[in-house]
């Protein structure tokens, strides 16, 4: 069931990639024009995908919601990062995103708040201070 | 005799103190990063690429540390699979067969040297073949005009899947995914914006880098929390470092016969590394086991497997390296790395950078060397590694990769799409979809459509150019057969398996 649905939204993605390619219009003195190569890629892919919905092949087996609430989890401590870094500065948000994932990956809290608090602090150590990387050590919302 | 002066010039390009000093750092870090569990040889280097950068060093340096970590890598997958029978990348898989076996007779000392000198003969087979015929299919793609290469970026599309027997429609619905995310951005030739959808982060396109990180490094992530918190079972002890020497000479057949199978599977389309394990396993299982040892722990099934598997790696260079074109996710990741580097592979690259590819060549020998000898008295430290839990070592790792990739643009979209891509990955991870092709249509894909509207500008807009010139018709014949034998491969799995599931 999975890879049918899989193969519907492809189908659809596909769909829509082609249908907007095709109105680049060419510039004067380009020959084949900007929107040609999406329209040769989007009609196999809406063709195979198409197959895939129609004949599909493979199983595929879901985690159980307790694993599945923990992916959330991730993606959303993972999302709250690459958000909150500039706001938070690269110290912080590494500490929160550490802490949060080594919990969420099954790690004892006090662990992960010991992980989080020798490794943060070290690798804005090493990527700021001796590879020269400019990681700001406090953000936007402490000046 | 002239391929060789260049070659012993790469050796003066690899031999400077800085750029030994980055090789043995890349041997050592890679063998970390590959002993480490959930790390494996592609997303420890999509991790490092961007952080190279930081060093500030040339080409030729970046790619010496980059391809010695790969190496390193890929030799520490291998304690890996010997110690804990869970393989570091794919091609390792051959080895635990019999490299876990033979560590629970209590020889695992000598399956690890085994593997190390397997490696390195396989290495040495792939860098001779290299030598003699890179050079000469450079020269041969000099004839190659922009409907060629479009033929061979077909030919490089419809291969990359290999006959590995996995439904080739999945494949090629990766590749096609690669290619359109590969078309989004400023049109390369008439300027004007493509799917970017009025949001400027977008108008530079999808930096590859990005989609690795995220496809390799975050989905590796999604995929660790489906299983239960529980961590692996212990590695297996070492008793000693030294290994057995006859034990080794034992197996110089094996070597060298898995070298050659590897370096032929490597060199073709498709193939790569994964196929020049397994075949030089199975031939070896064929000519030598006679009392029935093999999958026991016989030394000599650690030896095809990890001498194949090189020869293979190094094979795999030949077509990226001549024509610009990798044939499997080894090669794809070197690509990638190239790419990012600045550096265009292909005909030209010979004539123009040809310290950058000897020294690159000299370098993958070189770290083949540093492996041997690095690895026989610090396996030991490397082993305990594998005992680093992995709900303390993933936070880490996404921490550096969202380093690596913040260091590119110092931008959060960037890290928002690396995110994206990472569920985009999980997610075809699930669907059993190969995620090298992805990575290669997006590498190539730009490419593709450039040598396209090349090549019909100068037709004036006549399609019969695709198939005008010999080279070209030879390309889509080969793809033709290609797509036939998978399709029947693939068919004929399906029905076996469907006949298995009937009977039991």
């Amino acid at each position: 069931m999975t890879v049918r649905l899989a193969g519907v939204a492809i189908f659809m993605i596909a769909a829509l990639y082609t249908w907007y390619g095709r109105d680049y219009t060419a510039s004067f003195g380009d020959v084949l024009g900007p929107s040609v190569f999406p329209v040769i890629v989007g009609i196999p892919a809406m063709i195979l995908s198409a197959s895939l919905a129609v004949f599909p092949t493979g199983q595929v087996q879901w985690p159980d919601s307790p694993h599945m609430l923990r992916q959330v989890a991730a993606l959303a401590i993972l999302l709250g990062y690459a958000l909150l870094l500039r706001d938070l500065g690269f110290p912080l948000a590494t500490f929160g995103l550490i802490l949060g994932i080594g919990i969420v990956l099954g790690g004892a809290p006090l662990r992960a708040v010991i992980l989080a608090a020798v490794f943060a602090p070290a690798l804005w150590a090493l990527f700021d201070q001796v590879l020269g990387l400019p990681l700001a050590f406090l953000g936007r919302w402490f000046d | 005799m002239e391929t060789l002066s260049l070659l012993a010039g790469g050796f003066a390009v690899a031999l400077t103190p800085l750029n030994i000093a980055l090789l043995l750092l890349g041997c050592f870090s890679g063998t970390l990063i590959g002993a480490l569990p959930g790390l494996g040889p592609v997303n420890g280097v999509a991790i490092l690429i961007p952080l190279t950068f930081a060093f500030g060093f040339d080409a030729t340096s970046s790619l010496i540390l980059l391809s010695s970590v790969y190496f390193g890598a890929m030799y520490g997958g291998r304690i890996s699979s010997i110690l804990l029978n869970i393989p570091g990348d794919e091609p390792a898989v051959m080895t635990t067969l019999d490299g876990y076996p033979m560590a629970q007779r209590g020889r695992a000392a000598d399956a690890l040297a085994i593997s190390g000198v397997a490696s390195f003969f396989g290495a040495t087979v792939a860098v001779i073949g290299l030598t003699l015929f890179a050079p000469a299919l450079a020269r041969a793609a000099i004839h190659f005009g922009p409907s060629d290469y479009f033929a061979l970026y077909v030919l490089a599309f419809i291969t990359i899947g290999g006959i590995s027997g996995v439904d080739p429609r999945k494949t090629l619905v990766s590749a096609l995914l690669g290619l359109m995310i590969a078309t989004v951005g400023l049109d390369p030739i008439s300027g004007i914006p493509r799917y970017t959808f009025e949001n400027y982060h977008i108008y530079d396109g999808v930096d590859p880098i990005v989609a690795l990180v995220g496809l390799f490094a975050l989905s590796e992530i999604l995929m660790l929390l489906e299983k239960a918190a529980i961590d692996r079972a212990k590695p297996i002890g070492l008793d000693s470092w030294l290994p057995d020497v006859r034990t080794i000479w034992t197996t110089r057949w094996a070597i060298l016969r898995g070298s050659i199978v590897g370096f032929v599977a490597g060199v073709l389309p498709g193939a790569g590394a994964s196929l020049g394990s397994v075949m030089a396993y199975s031939m070896e299982k064929q000519t030598s086991d006679k009392d029935g040892t093999f999958g026991k722990g016989d030394p000599r099934g650690v030896a095809a497997p990890e001498a194949g598997n090189n020869a293979a790696s190094g094979g795999a260079l030949i077509p990226m390296l001549s024509l610009g074109v990798p044939g499997s996710g080894t090669t794809a990741v070197m690509l990638a790395m190239l790419i990012s580097l600045n550096v265009q592979p292909g005909p030209l690259l010979f004539e123009r950078q040809p310290d950058l590819v000897w020294g690159l060549v000299a370098s993958l020998y070189m770290a083949n060397v540093a492996l041997l000898f690095l690895n026989l008295p610090m396996i030991g430290l490397f082993s305990r590694l594998m005992l680093v839990p992995t709900w303390a070592l993933m936070p880490i790792v996404a921490a550096v990769s969202f380093v690596g990739v913040f260091s590119i643009s110092n931008s959060g979209f960037d890290l928002q799409l690396m995110i994206a891509f990472g569920v985009l990955g999980y997610l075809l991870r699930k669907l059993e979809v190969s995620l090298v092709p992805l990575v290669l249509g997006l590498l190539l894909g730009g490419d593709m459509e450039r040598n396209l509207r090349r090549a019909m500008s100068i037709s004036d807009g006549d399609w019969s150019v695709l198939i005008a010139s010999p080279i070209s018709i030879t390309l889509y014949i080969l793809t033709t057969a290609f797509l036939g034998l998978s399709i029947w491969l693939a068919r004929r799995d399906h029905k076996r398996t469907q006949i298995r599931n009937f009977e039991g």
